[in-house]
């Protein structure tokens, strides 16, 4: 396996262009998935992103990106007046959940430490990455609602679109294709077509094409990725991703 | 390709399937434990079972515990598992009721097997229905006005169509009356007009569809106590391509280039091997879908067009055998 170099566009010459852009097979979904892992084992500390883990894990039924992440966000209130209270995830009030079991213990409101469990799995039917994920809150026994989900993490200038079926489709709750649990999903319908309006002018090696894809889902949901991901030679922030 | 006269008698037996079920409330939600009356119904295999809420609501209202319960606060489970509303009723029986079934050349009478005092036979389907305790970690939940329902409905549909067509441009064109009027025909279990919308979303038969929409459900472990299905899909195309052909069997005959037609066999052949080593033989598992076991030879495509659920896929049940 050769080791990963700073630029994606090293890699292109590894990996070779998409065969079918802009749907991925499953061949190269798990390619961009093992190269985007290991450029971001490179990066080192995902503290600053707020990622407590990224996993890569092949399934019976297919390959699984997961990234969990947990945000301790002291605005938010226990009672919730949905929508009216102004939350601004994108400002430095999100700070990181320590690990310390004991430190969360001594924090004074850690009951409003949220956490994200994000799957990208390959749609076996659009041929694109779709992400699940739920929200989950301390103190709370189930899954957050539909509400939380636009609240805490959609930011303001996002929220009409998905709420109206945007340019990424918008967040739908349902079953997760392999735990079969219930999860959110952003629909995949329109990947597909947004990937072809940003990315149709370069050729895109598997990896880019998830990391061009995780900016745009990610900008939606809150998601951050490491900024240097995109301070790289022939990966600038396209524009549509801010 | 049969006729269309042909699909169209299959696809009228499909929609005529009923299941007789005997639905008890929850003991632990009733005023007289396990005394309530179940409530009996034979209810189209096509239908969900959100459909039967209003009714057992109204029916189990004076043993209710809680009155304050809703109709949309209703789940179903059987033996203890959460079933999923998203999931027409007859697949759910046939994933979960471990019942034979039907086949060719077994002449057995309609109500065989049918004991109603008799807990261990599988018909009447007996479930149970909750209006409180919603399991969150295992279902999503309802809505008052259906919403939820036909969201996920017509996402199954926009499904199906994608993977029929390449786009999902059919049901995005649909006009708001026929994709809600389509949703309605299922709920209502009205053939003629869901055969009038949904003749505007499929390719007309000489027209090839690009892949079939088809899952297949698998056997989990019976003492493996996971509520979770094992549900595999992949893109399968209506005719074998050339290309994977053995090419020595290309050069040998000009017959051969020409694409052979999917069947059942060819499918599951190729998705699971070790389940199904033989493209005509069932040999380890066989395939259910509606109570009965299909035929290996039967061509995906004609399988779909008469066969399909409502929202258009095909949900092929694998019993093992032995």
């Amino acid at each position: 396996m050769q080791k990963v170099s700073a630029a994606v566009v090293t890699r292109r010459s590894v990996e070779g262009v998409l065969s079918a852009f802009p749907l991925l097979t499953s061949e190269e979904f798990e390619c961009a998935c093992r190269a985007f892992l290991d450029r971001i084992h490179v990066l080192g500390n995902l503290d600053r992103v707020g990622w407590s883990s990224i996993r890569f894990v092949q399934q019976a039924t297919g390959p699984v990106l997961k990234i969990s992440r947990s945000i301790h966000n002291a605005s938010i209130p226990y009672y919730d007046d949905t929508l009216s209270a102004p939350v601004d995830i994108e400002e430095p009030q999100v700070e990181i959940c320590e690990d310390d079991p004991e430190a969360l213990i001594r924090a004074s409101n850690s009951s409003n430490c949220l956490h994200i469990e994000h799957d990208v799995i390959l749609s076996p039917t659009y041929q694109v990455p779709v992400l699940y994920f739920t929200l989950r809150r301390d103190s709370y026994p189930g899954p957050l609602g539909i509400d939380e989900v636009y609240q805490y993490l959609v930011p303001d200038q996002y929220r009409r679109e998905l709420q109206e079926v945007g340019v990424m489709g918008g967040i739908s709750f349902g079953y997760h294709p392999q735990s079969g649990t219930p999860a959110f999903f952003v629909h995949p319908c329109n990947t597909a077509d947004a990937m072809k309006q940003i990315a149709g002018q370069q050729r895109v090696t598997p990896e880019a094409y998830l990391i061009i894809w995780l900016g745009m889902v990610g900008n939606r949901l809150s998601l951050p990725l490491p900024h240097e991901l995109f301070a790289t030679e022939g990966m600038k922030n396209p524009q549509g991703l801010g | 390709m049969e006729s269309q006269a042909t699909l169209n008698s299959i696809q009228k037996a499909v929609w005529d399937g009923r299941l007789p079920l005997q639905i008890s409330l929850a003991p632990s939600e009733s005023r007289i434990y396990d005394q309530t009356d179940p409530y009996l119904i034979s209810y189209p295999r096509i239908s969900y079972l959100p459909s039967l809420l209003p009714r057992l609501r109204a029916f189990f209202a004076s043993s209710l515990i809680d009155p304050s319960s809703h109709a949309h606060d209703g789940w179903f489970s059987f033996e203890g598992v959460p079933l999923k509303w998203h999931l027409p009723i007859g697949l759910l029986y046939d994933l979960y009721a471990g019942a034979d079934p039907a086949s060719k050349g077994t002449a057995e009478s309609e109500d065989a097997g049918w004991d109603i005092d008799d807990q261990d036979s599988p018909l009447p389907w007996r479930l149970v229905v909750h209006f409180s305790d919603w399991p969150d970690e295992e279902l999503v939940r309802l809505d008052a006005d259906g919403m939820v329902m036909n969201d996920a409905f017509i996402n199954s549909v926009k499904e199906a169509d994608f993977l029929r067509n390449g786009t999902a441009k059919g049901i995005m064109s649909l006009s708001k009356e026929d994709s809600s009027g389509l949703w309605k025909s299922v709920q209502d279990v009205e053939l003629p007009s869901f055969q009038r919308i949904s003749n505007i979303l499929l390719p007309p038969l000489n027209q090839p569809f690009r892949n079939i929409p088809i899952r297949i459900f698998l056997p989990l472990p019976p003492d493996s106590g996971s509520p979770s299905l094992k549900v595999v899909q992949s893109p399968v195309p209506p005719s074998i391509p050339p290309a994977s052909v053995a090419a020595s069997q290309l050069a040998l005959s000009r017959s051969s280039i020409t694409p052979q037609t999917q069947t059942v066999g060819s499918a599951l052949h190729s998705l699971l091997p070790h389940l199904f080593p033989s493209r005509r033989t069932p040999v380890l598992a066989k395939p259910v879908l509606h109570g009965a076991a299909v035929p290996m030879s039967a061509p995906v495509e004609e399988l779909v067009r008469s066969s399909a659920y409502g929202d258009g896929w095909l949900y092929v049940v694998i019993r093992m055998m032995g």
